[in-house]
Order: C-alpha cells, then sequence, then structure tokens
C-alpha cells in the first residue's frame, strides 16, 4: 500500500468516525433551530391551518403585554440574581481556600444542593418557607429577625425573594468551586511578591487576588447570565408563575403560547427572540475571553 | 497572634454558613422520618419508615425512578461513545471538512434546549415518538460538550502512544478503542457523571414530551404527585427524599471527580 491510499483510508474513518455524532447533532439540534425559524413566521396552531405570516408573530410580540411584563421580570431577575451568586460564590470560595484542615467538608456541603433535580429543590423550598409550619419562618423567629408570619408565596416581591433565595442556594455551589478552581491556581510566587513589597491582606486581595480571577469572574458571570434568562422550573414549581403571573418568565411565555393555547408559531418566535440574545451574551463572552487572553 | 485569631474566625464563620447550605435536606430527611403532623425534634430520633411504605404505595415512585434510570443510562453510554470517537477523529485524523464540522458543533454549544422545545415536540410527534422514553434520550445525546471535553484531553495525550501500535497494523478504529478508551478513563467518568446527573434532573423537556403517568421521569413525576399533598408536608417531602437520596449518594461517592470535573470542564475548557 502506498502512502496515499493509507492518507484516503484515513480520511473514510475519520469521517464514518464523526458519522454517528452527526447524524444526531444534525437532526436534533440543527434541524429544529431551521424548523423553529420556519415556524416562526407562520400563524401554527397544532391542528387548524398554517398561515404564512411574515414577520407578524415578531411585531405582534413588541405589543404584547403579558409578553413584555414576563421579559421584564426575567431581566429583572437576571440582574438580581447574577451579582448576587457570583459575589456569594466568590466569597464562600475565598473563605473556604483559605481553610487547611477539612476543606472538603465545606466543598461539599456548598455544592451539595447542585445535584439535586429542580422538581426536589423547589418542593423542598415550598415546605421550607410554609407561613406556620415552615423552619424558615421558625428560624427567622428564632433569630429575632421577624415577629409575625411572612407568607412568602401571597406577594409578588416576596414570591421572588423565595425564588432568588433557593436559586442561590441551589446553584451558588457552581460558581463557588469554579472560583476555588481559580483560587488555587493562582500561583505561590504572586503572593510571595506581594509579601517582600510589604502588602497587606486587603492590598494582596485587591492587587493580586483579584486580578488573577479575572478570566473566571467574567466566564461565571456570563454563564449566570446565561442560565438566569433560561429561568423557569423554579417558577413553574414554586409559585407556579403567581401571584397573578407576577413570577411568570420568557420560558414561561413559550411554555404557556406553545404547549397551553398551541400558538406554536408565536411561541417559535419566542424562543427565536431568547435564543439570539443568549447567542450575543455568548459571543460577547468569547470576544471578552480573547482580549483577555492576548 | 492575629493570624490565628483570623483563621479561627474564619473557620467559624464557615462553619455556620456550611450549616445553613445542610438545613434544607437535613429538614427534607428529618420530615421524612416524622409521621404526618408530629413535631420532628418530638421524635427523639427515632427513625419511622411509615411516610416511605405510604409514598411507595400511593405513587408509582420506583417506576419513574426506573424510567430515569434507563434515559440517563442509555443517554450516558450513548454520550460517551458517540462523542469520544468523534473527538478522536478531530484529535488525530485529518479528513477533510474536519474543521468546518468542528466549528459547525462548537456553535452547537451556544443553543439554549429552550429555544428548541416547539420545534421537537413537533417533530417527535412526526416520527411518532411522542410521549416515549426515546424522545427523552435523543436530545439529550445530541450535546456537543462531550466531544470538546474529550478533544481537549486526547490532544494532550502524547502521539507515541499510538504510533506503535500503527506500525503494528492497528486501524485507527482500534487504537480508539484499546488505547485512547482505557487511558482516558477520568475525563470519561467526568463527563460520564455530568451526563448521568443532567438527564436524570431535566425537568422541561419531559415537561412537554411525556404526559403517560407510566413514561414519566422521577423529575417529572413528583410535582404531579405532590400537587395532591397541599397542607401535608411529610409525604411530599419523603417522595423528594426518596428522588434525592440516589443523586446524592452518586455524589457523595464521586464528589472529588465531579468537584474537579466542574473545575476542569467549566473553568479551563469553555
Amino acid at each position: 500500500m502506498g502512502t496515499k491510499s493509507l492518507a484516503h483510508q484515513g480520511w473514510i474513518t475519520g469521517i464514518l468516525m464523526i458519522l454517528p455524532y452527526t447524524i444526531f447533532f444534525a437532526l436534533f439540534s440543527l434541524f429544529p433551530i431551521l424548523y423553529g425559524l420556519r415556524i416562526s413566521f407562520y400563524d401554527w396552531s397544532l391542528l387548524g391551518d398554517k398561515v404564512f405570516v411574515g414577520f407578524q408573530n415578531y411585531t405582534n410580540l413588541i405589543a404584547d403585554e403579558e409578553f413584555r411584563s414576563n421579559l421584564m421580570h426575567t431581566v429583572i431577575f437576571t440582574i438580581i440574581s447574577v451579582p448576587l451568586v457570583s459575589g456569594i460564590g466568590l466569597l464562600l470560595a475565598i473563605l473556604v481556600h483559605g481553610i487547611r484542615r477539612g476543606q472538603s467538608f465545606f466543598r461539599i456541603s456548598v455544592f451539595m444542593p447542585y445535584v439535586l433535580s429542580v422538581s426536589v429543590i423547589s418542593s423542598i423550598w415550598v415546605i421550607f418557607l410554609q407561613p406556620y409550619t415552615g423552619l424558615f419562618n421558625q428560624i427567622l423567629r428564632a433569630l429575632g429577625l421577624i415577629h409575625e408570619e411572612i407568607f412568602w408565596l401571597s406577594q409578588p416581591t416576596l414570591a421572588w425573594a423565595a425564588i432568588i433565595m433557593s436559586t442561590i442556594w441551589w446553584t451558588v455551589g457552581f460558581v463557588f468551586i469554579l472560583f476555588l478552581a481559580g483560587l488555587q491556581d493562582i500561583p505561590a510566587s504572586f503572593y510571595e511578591a506581594g509579601q517582600i513589597e510589604g502588602a497587606n491582606r486587603w492590598q494582596t486581595f485587591w492587587y493580586i487576588t483579584l486580578p488573577s480571577l479575572s478570566r473566571i469572574t467574567i466566564l461565571v458571570i456570563v454563564l449566570q447570565t446565561i442560565a438566569s434568562f433560561k429561568i423557569f422550573g423554579q417558577s413553574k414549581l414554586i409559585t407556579g408563575g403567581g401571584p397573578a403571573g407576577a413570577t411568570k418568565t420568557v420560558v414561561f411565555s413559550i411554555y404557556e403560547n406553545g404547549f397551553q393555547t398551541f400558538q406554536m408559531g408565536y411561541a417559535s418566535a419566542i424562543a427565536f427572540v431568547l435564543m439570539i440574545v443568549i447567542l450575543v451574551i455568548s459571543l460577547v463572552q468569547t470576544f471578552i475571553l480573547r482580549r483577555l487572553e492576548s | 497572634m492575629m493570624d490565628r485569631i483570623y483563621y479561627y474566625f474564619i473557620r467559624i464563620v464557615a462553619v455556620v454558613l456550611a450549616i445553613f447550605f445542610l438545613i434544607p435536606v437535613v429538614w427534607m430527611l428529618a420530615l421524612s422520618f416524622t409521621p404526618e403532623g408530629e413535631n420532628v425534634f418530638g421524635n427523639g430520633f427515632h427513625l419511622s419508615f411509615a411516610n416511605y411504605e405510604k409514598v411507595l404505595s400511593q405513587a408509582p415512585i420506583f417506576g419513574w425512578m426506573g424510567n430515569s434510570l434507563m434515559v440517563s443510562v442509555i443517554t450516558t453510554a450513548l454520550v460517551l461513545i458517540l462523542s469520544s470517537m468523534a473527538a478522536y477523529a478531530f484529535s488525530r485524523i485529518t479528513f477533510p471538512g474536519s474543521k468546518f464540522m468542528f466549528l459547525l458543533f462548537l456553535s452547537g454549544l451556544m443553543i439554549p434546549a429552550e429555544a428548541t422545545l416547539i420545534p421537537l415536540y413537533l417533530f417527535m410527534r412526526d416520527l411518532g415518538l411522542l410521549g416515549t422514553r426515546t424522545s427523552l434520550i435523543l436530545p439529550a445525546v445530541a450535546g456537543p460538550m462531550g466531544i470538546f471535553i474529550l478533544k481537549q484531553f486526547f490532544d494532550g495525550l502524547p502521539k507515541d502512544l499510538e504510533e506503535a501500535a500503527r506500525i503494528d497494523g492497528a486501524g485507527f478504529f482500534k487504537v480508539w478503542y484499546s488505547i485512547f478508551l482505557p487511558l482516558s478513563r477520568p475525563a470519561l467518568a467526568a463527563l460520564g457523571i455530568f451526563s448521568f446527573i443532567g438527564a436524570w434532573n431535566d425537568y422541561v423537556w419531559p415537561l412537554i414530551s411525556i404526559s403517560d403517568k407510566a413514561y414519566m421521569t422521577i423529575t417529572l413525576g413528583l410535582p404531579m404527585f405532590q400537587s395532591s399533598y397541599v397542607q401535608q408536608y411529610a409525604l411530599p417531602m419523603t417522595a423528594n427524599a426518596l428522588a434525592a437520596i440516589p443523586v446524592l449518594i452518586v455524589f457523595l461517592i464521586f464528589q472529588k471527580q465531579i468537584i474537579k470535573g466542574i473545575a476542569f470542564t467549566g473553568g479551563k475548557e469553555l
């Protein structure tokens, strides 16, 4: 066999080896995107006719008050929860990084909720937050922080507070682990140099630790922003979107329009808007990280 | 002296915070072992399995867990086999279009599952798969994350490892199977655990795809079962515990790999 036919054999094998995955990707990832784009230009109900309407679904979105308020809820949730989750994750990482003995106990405790499903964490928090019987109000009362029962799920602001608290509890472990890994990667020589310069603890943190974490910080913020834009499970399962629709989100809009009133075209348009937002965030991330690297 | 005080101070703060993180899970377990209406603290740490018996007799929890297990295991196996095969080809074989295909898959990372719910629903319905366990497996296998994790890992393996085997006449397929797979056990384990937990915990796609109670996964069945208990907590908490205990055990056994894997995939390779 000559080298030519060997190389030829190589590329047939290469193509054969990516083929099985490619079929899955084409059918269940690529095709749905294109199909969804097409649906979004139709008045497409589940059983009735499919009428081409151009950009009408998209223009209707702007006038749709329900969608606008769901979008608003999602944006506010993102603005509040991303700094909280990132900041608390960083604080916990710094705290645990400073502990030498028994560090794994803290890592396990903070990270454990992250492996539970949204159904489990939602149900735990609903019961945890019950006004009279729930443990949460009992703890607050024992600490002397409240004197009256708080009805967490019956008021919009408190309902959002409940969703945000449970989300922090559930997901902060992920951010915490990323920051902890980042802290462990900072070379000891950086700190030694700081010591020679006579930097105090605060200066060390501000001029050495934080800048060394910049890459991970950006990654965390972008990943959290994307995740926050997709929030659905907590709002569906903790508050049911209530009270009076105050905790409905963008994915809630997709769910209701698509699978409760069966306006597939309209729901697809919402899904496309969501995807473009997430695409833009991802691209901005890639761009910033590239610049940081060079 | 100051350093010692500071060290003990952060230790105490960390212990308090760790307790706060553990409270909801401990509370769930405590309630599940306490008969309805009784006080957790008045129980005197006597374990009662009455709630477990009741939950198991009232809802097909084991059936739902069986569905979850089946879906998660098959998804994980397919992800591992297909991703490692493709990752090996991208890492070691030059073939026309390989760069383009890799970039195409890379762009797939930016597609949120929430954006394809509607077309997937219609497509699965046309295929006649809607509401089956298969419909839960197929989209999860199409995720490209595994290819990136494994390609990074394969790129780091020394070239002379496979050269001897190639000279002895082994084909690429054989090298992948008998050299790369055994060598990349840690990466495969991390990817496997993530695929498993991801598939086990998926909520929104099963919610849309599955309507028949018999095919529900535990994540989906749980809220359905609990919605009938408005003012009771012991049974819903017991159902939660039943759903959570397997994942918690897997987590406690593999926590080192899981935590390393997150740091590896999330922190450096994205």
